[in-house]
């Protein structure tokens, strides 16, 4: 039997809802909505779960993550429940429950957590550097360029990068382990044959690198189009160029951490062009969305998008910089800067990805793999 | 300077409430002035067809007011009139400026309607809710009281026919606005309310589909004096055999800045679809709501019987209405007992539209102001004591203009707003 607890509100409270106790269940939030279909009917029934606090049913729903809100049922709401910012803090609290250390619940309801978690990982990285460094010599290479592997010889970057790639995929991949029990596992009553989470497995390649389910909120109410708009192609641009930076980073760091400097053309350079733009573009976009408040989706900013904004941003930027400084001979100005940029990259991959906002990145395809499995076995996928 | 006219009660607004008010008073004895801003006295339920829970006749019920009020000795009515600068001097002294618009027809008028038929101009009937057609010179609609001709001039072409054709020589183009200035003891307000206006929801359509029509033009497609003499659909005067009711369209609506219940959609909406089964047998009638808050002496009953006879009532707020090529509508909303969304396809689709307060009391006094509540409506200062009673003493509210109400509780309202005038004309309440 499933239990009412009135008090969970103030619970999602701290992750960023709004009044969604005014809700009167008109069910206007769940019509206007694009994405909500007979099989799938939100976002009121998380309104509804929120409300009575069914927190296993909420931890094993997969709409949250379905929802790119679009923000039509925010504001088209006659009682100002913000249905849209409901689905985003449900998301994080998701992301929170999928976590078994309980370190994202921490970091998204205190901000002493949240802070002193990055000043932390930002410091050890700042020790590391003092003891382990090496020489910070003058002296350029014969192109001109600064030996910034001299100052941090990529073998040993490399074996920090392991470790940390080893964390993030123990905690990323066990959270989604997480995930699975909780959307797929606790529904007892399905049974899913072994061969469908292959035939299924499309879906999470296609929306990962698509995020296609944006499409779908295109909507008749404000002939609004998300398909090929401004958003959609600089989130994709965003998403891509992070990605393509994280590969570079984590597999083939020999090969972009190099004292040469290539033509233009180089696909080292191109790619590291094309991955710091779409980052910078993406970030000075989005934050300015978020401070001129232009639509439903960024009136609303929880501590933690801002926090994860900047770090992007500064990483990003130092990234640039000690390419620039490098490559035009200021040894100094590369070492620091080299170290400033994993002091905000450490604790940018170590708390977004696992914990926070990067991890929606693959909550949000596995969440709709998650949903087609079951759709598939009961039988009732269009 | 002319000398003002005294009067002991200034009724401001010639509705239900505006008549009862001045009635009661001016058979106490009280000179009453009723300032109605329309061609015609009888306010909205002049308009209505048949009145809830009781499915009597509307008309039937209010021409008997209008003429009395309008026969009254103690009565003098001023139609297609407004007050301004109202000003308070002392207890029971006001002055106020009466402003008279010209008609372009003389008092001579017999409302014979010769003019209209010569008349070449024929604009959109704002008294049938633009379902049909008028001419620039018209009499109002058939039981306007007074029932005289106007000349609408912004529309007319001044061709001079029905100057040319009018057995009593009543078209007087030489008319202009009439200034004066009235003295009075007390004032009461009864300027009612406004119906809310859809197109501040575009995601119903309502303006842009023509087989979304608003409950008023429904309304007066189920009066006797209706203009079609049947229920057909706008677009292609279709008899609907599956109409659509829409609850909550402008009411209970943070969105549209009116977040209260208008309290008569839901049992309007239930007369009108009781109304629709008669006029027409084989129609399908189903009604989106909200909550259906039938709370009143025979309003639950009066759903059940909507319900037994048929009627579908649908738990689920309209959240999109679509047009298909045909002309009909798709209604997109969630089944709240069932909990998913769903599509349902309807020929004709009626919103619900609320009560809005007529705001203009605000700008008729000229050094004071009446004191609006939270949803500008008059505010009133001691509910409880004196329902009628405003900020300013002597002046009374009467009717919707106090918030949102049905016809009973409007002439109850009246009834209070004159008993309390009369106490404070008397000397009693300050």
């Amino acid at each position: 039997m499933a239990q009412i607890n009135p008090d969970f509100g103030k619970v999602l409270k701290e992750y960023g809802a709004l009044d969604f106790n005014a809700c009167y269940n008109c069910g206007n939030c769940t019509a206007v909505c694009s994405l909500s279909d007979e099989e799938n009917s939100f976002p009121r029934k998380m309104i509804r779960l929120s409300v009575l606090g069914l927190e296993d049913e909420l931890e094993s729903s997969v709409d949250p993550w379905l929802c790119y809100y679009c923000g039509e049922c925010s504001s088209t709401c006659p009682q100002e429940t913000d249905p849209g910012e409901l689905m985003m803090t449900l998301r994080r609290y998701l992301t929170s429950k999928y976590d078994w250390t309980g370190l994202a619940s921490k970091l998204y309801t205190s901000k002493v957590w949240e802070f002193g978690t990055i000043i932390l990982l930002a410091a050890v990285i700042l020790v590391l550097f003092i003891f382990f460094h090496g020489p910070m010599t003058t002296q350029l290479t014969a192109d001109g360029g600064v030996k910034l592997n001299t100052f941090a010889p990529w073998k040993q970057i490399e074996i920090g990068d392991w470790i940390m790639a080893a964390l993030l995929a123990f905690f990323l991949l066990s959270n989604i382990f997480n995930m699975y029990l909780k959307i797929v596992r606790s529904k007892k009553d399905i049974k899913i044959p072994f061969s469908l989470y292959f035939t299924e497995l499309w879906a999470l390649i296609l929306h990962f690198f698509t995020q296609k389910q944006f499409s779908k909120c295109d909507t008749e109410l404000t002939g609004k189009k998300y398909t090929l708009s401004t958003y959609w192609i600089i989130h994709l641009f965003l998403m891509t160029s992070y990605v393509i930076m994280l590969i570079m980073i984590m597999v083939f760091l020999p090969w972009f951490q190099t004292d040469n400097i290539y033509e233009w053309w180089h696909p080292q350079r191109l790619l590291g062009y094309y991955a710091t733009i779409g980052l910078t573009v993406g970030i000075v976009y989005f934050i300015i969305e978020r401070i001129k408040k232009t639509s439903e989706k960024s009136k609303h900013s929880h501590v933690t998008d801002w926090t994860f904004l900047v770090l992007l941003f500064l990483t990003t930027i130092s990234g640039i910089l000690v390419h620039f400084f490098r490559i035009y001979g200021l040894p100094y100005a590369t070492y620091y800067m080299y170290v400033f940029h994993l002091m905000a990259l450490f604790p940018m991959l170590m708390i977004e990805v696992p914990f926070s906002k990067w991890s929606h990145l693959a909550y949000r395809p596995f969440a709709i793999y998650f949903n087609n499995l079951l759709l598939a076995a009961v039988g009732s996928k269009k | 300077m002319v000398e003002s006219k005294e009067y002991d009660v200034l009724v401001i607004g010639g509705g239900i409430a505006g008549e009862e008010a001045a009635l009661n008073l001016a058979n106490i004895g009280y000179k009453v002035i009723l300032v109605e801003k329309d061609l015609s006295i009888g306010g909205k339920m002049i308009h209505l067809s048949k009145v809830f829970p009781t499915l009597d006749c509307g008309a039937c019920i209010t021409t008997p007011k209008v003429s009395e009020t309008a026969r009254h000795p103690n009565i003098e009515i001023f139609t297609f009139s407004e007050v301004q600068d109202i000003e308070k001097h002392a207890e029971n002294d006001f002055s106020a400026t009466l402003i008279e618009n010209p008609r372009y027809v003389t008092d001579d008028c017999t409302g014979c309607q010769i003019c209209e038929e010569k008349c070449p101009v024929v604009v959109e009937d704002q008294y049938q809710w633009n379902l049909v057609g008028r001419k620039a010179v018209y009499v109002p609609f058939s039981i306007a009281n007074p029932r005289i001709a106007v000349i609408d001039i912004e529309n007319c072409s001044l061709c001079g026919l029905c100057e040319k054709v009018c057995p009593a020589n009543a078209i007087d183009f030489s008319q202009v606005e009439k200034k004066s200035t009235i003295k009075i003891r007390s004032i009461i307000i009864a300027t009612g309310f406004e119906l809310f206006d859809p197109l501040l929801i575009p995601r119903y359509g309502y303006g842009k589909f023509k087989n979304v029509v608003t409950s008023m033009q429904m309304e007066r497609q189920l009066v006797p004096t209706r203009p079609f003499n049947n229920v057909l659909r706008p677009m292609d005067g279709k008899m609907p055999d599956n109409i659509a009711y829409v609850l909550c369209a402008g009411s209970r609506d943070e969105t549209v800045g009116n977040p209260i219940c208008s309290q008569v959609c839901c049992m309007y909406s239930v007369k009108q679809a009781q109304l629709l089964m008669g006029a027409l047998p084989m129609a399908d009638v189903t009604i989106y709501y909200i909550n259906i808050r039938a709370f009143g002496k025979g309003f639950c009953e009066f759903f059940q019987q909507a319900k037994g006879m048929g009627i579908e009532f649908i738990k689920g707020k309209a959240g999109l209405i679509k047009e298909k090529e045909n002309g009909n509508l798709i209604i997109l909303y969630e089944d709240i007992q069932q909990g998913n969304v769903k599509e349902a396809e309807h020929d004709l689709v009626v919103l619900s539209v609320g009560m809005l307060p007529n705001t203009d009391f605000t700008e008729i006094f000229k050094n004071s102001r009446v004191e609006q509540d939270l949803y500008n409506y008059v505010n009133k200062v001691d509910e409880l004591c004196c329902p009628a009673k405003t900020n300013i003493d002597g002046v009374f509210v009467a009717g919707t203009s106090t918030g949102p109400l049905d016809i009973p509780d409007s002439i109850l309202s009246a009834g209070a707003a004159s008993a309390e005038a009369a106490g404070y004309l008397n000397g009693g309440v300050k």
